[in-house]
């Protein structure tokens, strides 16, 4: 083990090349995160083409570095701005701008900086920790288990993405069937390819994704001619000196705040969906609960910048934990390094730690390394960034554009490939238009070849049905799933309504059934704490309605 | 009852679902064991079609009615709402069609240049400095994809004849 880990830091940190990628990787992460109209997905595809020549673990570094610089990135353009650069840092403008306006630029820079390198330090060490011991989990799953995670990933991510729940099905669903064009891969039967050979080989996964994602988020950008034509922003910021070590100390005196931020941002990294954009905001409003100067928030409060920072950062953290252990990406960001493992032929899974551990070791490693890159260029990254708000966006998006184009070619050396990317372009770009949320159908393309495979496996050794609800981790899947599909309904309900009231106690009493099914000691207890949890809400919310 | 956009959207889905289900009847069945290929699309089809059918029913009976004929989308609005996309959405089309011969570098500047000149504007300076920046950002992406990552783009019959 120690040899795998001193191997796997010798490819990542003595290696010139690598660590210069990952320099550069961190360096465009952070603008694509300050330019508001980007966001970290955008930069970690836009990256992805380069990577077709790198090594895996080249590849994979550099997008780490884009990746962890994307999250801290949006901080400089909220704070020197009042405009968040991506929706993981919308909580940060609410008091990193009033702390700039304020006189304190160099202190609020400081504490976004170095919140943001506590929370990836933690959700580090917890990605370290608990990657290999879920793996092992996964060990148990059979393939009824992996198709029922598969639907309850896409449900969660059509509940958690916002908006209308129909639509989001509507989006994943035809994310599935996008996947089931070309020949099928257990029967190499070819399938809606209406006599074009070109179909045969179906949709490659990354011109899709580049397609519905930066395409169509590109056509948005440009969309107004006046705002097209103008500046990135209208207003600038200038140089400022970051005050490291008050900041450091002050996020010291609040650990608190710093590891219940950051564990909110593992655990919304964690489940399919929630990134950045939603642990921020919750992050934010716990520290603001548990706060004793609740009033001085919005007011340049340091813990209203620690929070959501330290938070968005560990929420990489808690992403990469759902890839490297089950193979099931929980965002936009890790689907894109599942396909660039695929592209060289490594399929993460449960046995992807054991089978790869030089690969699985450096991913660690280099997320370590990322956030060291982060702290170090953000001084430099400020200067160049500066200097990108001076860009109309129409400029931008016409080059990326192009990129774009130069980029899917390279991937199988195709034109057909920049034909799907543009036409998934602008199937994205009319779904926005239309209010389809754009994630479920992204998941829905990587995710269907794999949810099918498992559906053959299981119906390849037994055609009973039954095992999809008897064996415990499915059904504990598809419970969850059902739990997700209701979750929107939950939040729309009024506070005092009784279903608002019974949805969460209900939620845990069902989940612990196939926990109590699983039959160790350890699952045991956990079912029990969810049954007696869920069993002394349902008693104070009824005692509550009785009162009232 | 009301027809507003998720109306006209769901009829689609509709009638996309209904093409690709009858196409699906064609998927060749060649008698392995195990699951059929067209059971998997199915499913996923009759999914679509129920969840298409729902958008359907809830849009018409939504309270909320989008007058297809209101300002927001009368034609000239709409025009001017998506001129920029069209106008990428052709240029990209032009791009794709003549790249056989043109090739990546030169339709590739060409491409810039052209939707940077439609999109900012066809004053002098900007023309050149479109040009500069279309001949730059394209050359750097062009050698970097060429001498660095050893890509063969398409070269293009005018490059490969010159």
């Amino acid at each position: 083990m120690i040899d795998v880990i001193l191997q796997a830091f010798a490819s990542i940190v003595l290696d010139p090349v690598t660590l210069g990628l990952m320099l550069v990787g961190t360096l465009a992460g952070i603008l694509a995160g300050a330019i508001p109209g980007f966001t970290i997905a955008m930069g970690v595809i836009l990256t992805l083409p380069f990577t077709f020549g790198m090594t895996a673990i080249q590849g994979l570094a550099t997008m780490l570095g884009v990746f962890v610089g994307g999250f801290s990135g949006g901080l400089m353009s909220c704070m020197l701005t009042g405009i968040p650069g991506t929706p993981s840092s919308v909580a940060t403008t609410f008091d990193g701008f009033p702390l700039v306006r304020s006189g304190r630029p160099g202190l609020a820079l400081g504490l976004g900086l170095w919140s943001s390198f506590f929370g990836g330090m933690i959700s580090a060490v917890i990605l370290v920790a608990l990657a290999p011991q879920l793996a092992f989990l996964g060990l148990e799953f059979g393939p009824w288990d992996y198709f029922s995670l598969i639907i309850f990933a896409l449900t969660i991510t059509v509940s958690l993405s916002g908006g209308n729940i129909t639509k989001g099905l509507i989006a994943g669903l035809l994310g599935l069937f996008a996947a089931t064009v070309g020949e099928d891969e257990i029967n190499g039967v070819a399938r809606f390819t209406f006599g074009f050979d070109e179909f045969k080989q179906g949709f490659a996964f990354l011109p899709v994704l580049i397609g519905l994602f930066a395409f169509s988020q590109l056509l948005t950008d440009v969309e107004d001619d006046k705002r097209a034509k103008s500046p990135l922003m209208s207003q600038s910021g200038s140089v400022v000196k970051v005050e490291h070590r008050q900041a450091i100390l002050i996020i010291l005196k609040r650990w608190v705040n710093l590891f219940r931020s950051s564990f909110i941002g593992i655990f919304t990294g964690i489940l399919p969906a929630a990134g950045g954009s939603i642990s921020n905001i919750l992050a934010y409003d716990q520290a603001k609960k548990a706060s004793p100067n609740r009033s001085n928030f919005g007011k340049g409060e340091y813990d209203g910048v620690i929070a959501p920072e330290a938070a968005n950062n560990a929420t990489a953290g808690g992403a990469l934990i759902m890839m490297m252990a089950l193979g099931i990406p929980g965002d936009i960001v890790t689907a894109v390094m599942l396909g660039a493992l695929m592209i060289h032929n490594i399929i993460p899974g449960p046995t992807f730690i054991q089978d790869e551990p030089l690969l699985a070791y450096g991913v660690f490693i280099a997320f370590f390394v990322a956030h060291f890159f982060m702290v170090g260029l953000q001084a430099f990254s400020l200067r160049i960034f500066l200097l990108v708000t001076k860009i109309p966006m129409y400029v931008l998006a016409s080059v990326i554009l192009a990129y774009c184009a130069i980029g899917v070619f390279a991937l199988h050396n195709v034109v057909f490939d920049i034909w799907v990317m543009f036409f998934f372009g602008v199937i994205g770009y009319f779904m926005k238009k239309l209010g389809f949320p754009l994630a479920p159908m992204i998941l829905g393309v990587v995710l269907g070849k794999l949810a099918e495979l498992n559906l053959a496996r299981a119906s390849g050794i037994s055609d009973d049905l039954l095992l999809f609800i008897s064996r415990p981790w499915s059904l504990f899947f598809l419970l969850m799933a059902v739990i997700s599909v209701i979750f929107p309904f939950y939040q729309e309900a009024r506070k005092d309504s009784l279903f608002s009231k019974f949805y969460v106690p209900m939620s845990m009493i069902v989940l612990s059934l196939p926990l109590f099914l699983m039959g160790s000691p350890v699952r045991m207890i956990v079912a029990t704490i969810l049954v007696l949890t869920g069993v002394y809400f349902l008693y104070k919310r009824t005692s509550s309605l009785k009162t009232t | 009852m009301s027809i507003n956009k998720d109306t006209i959207v769901a009829i689609f889905l509709l009638l996309f679902c209904g093409i690709m289900i009858n196409s699906s009847f064609d998927i060749e069945d060649p008698g392995y064991q195990g699951m059929k290929a067209s059971f998997w699309p199915t499913i996923v089809l009759c999914l679509l079609s129920i969840m298409s059918l729902v958008m359907l029913v809830k849009s018409m009976i939504a309270s909320t009615d989008i007058n297809l004929n209101s300002e927001n989308t009368n034609s000239q609005n709409v025009f001017l709402k998506f001129k920029n996309a069209s106008i990428c959405f052709l240029m990209f089309i032009i791009f794709l069609g003549f790249l056989d011969y043109l090739g990546m570098l030169i339709g590739g500047v060409l491409f810039v240049f052209g939707l940077l000149t439609l999109l900012g504007g066809f004053e002098i300076k900007k023309i050149i400095n479109h040009l500069i920046i279309s001949i730059i950002t394209i050359g750097i992406m062009w050698s970097i994809f060429t001498f660095g990552l050893k890509v063969i783009l398409p070269e293009g019959e005018i490059l490969r004849i010159w």
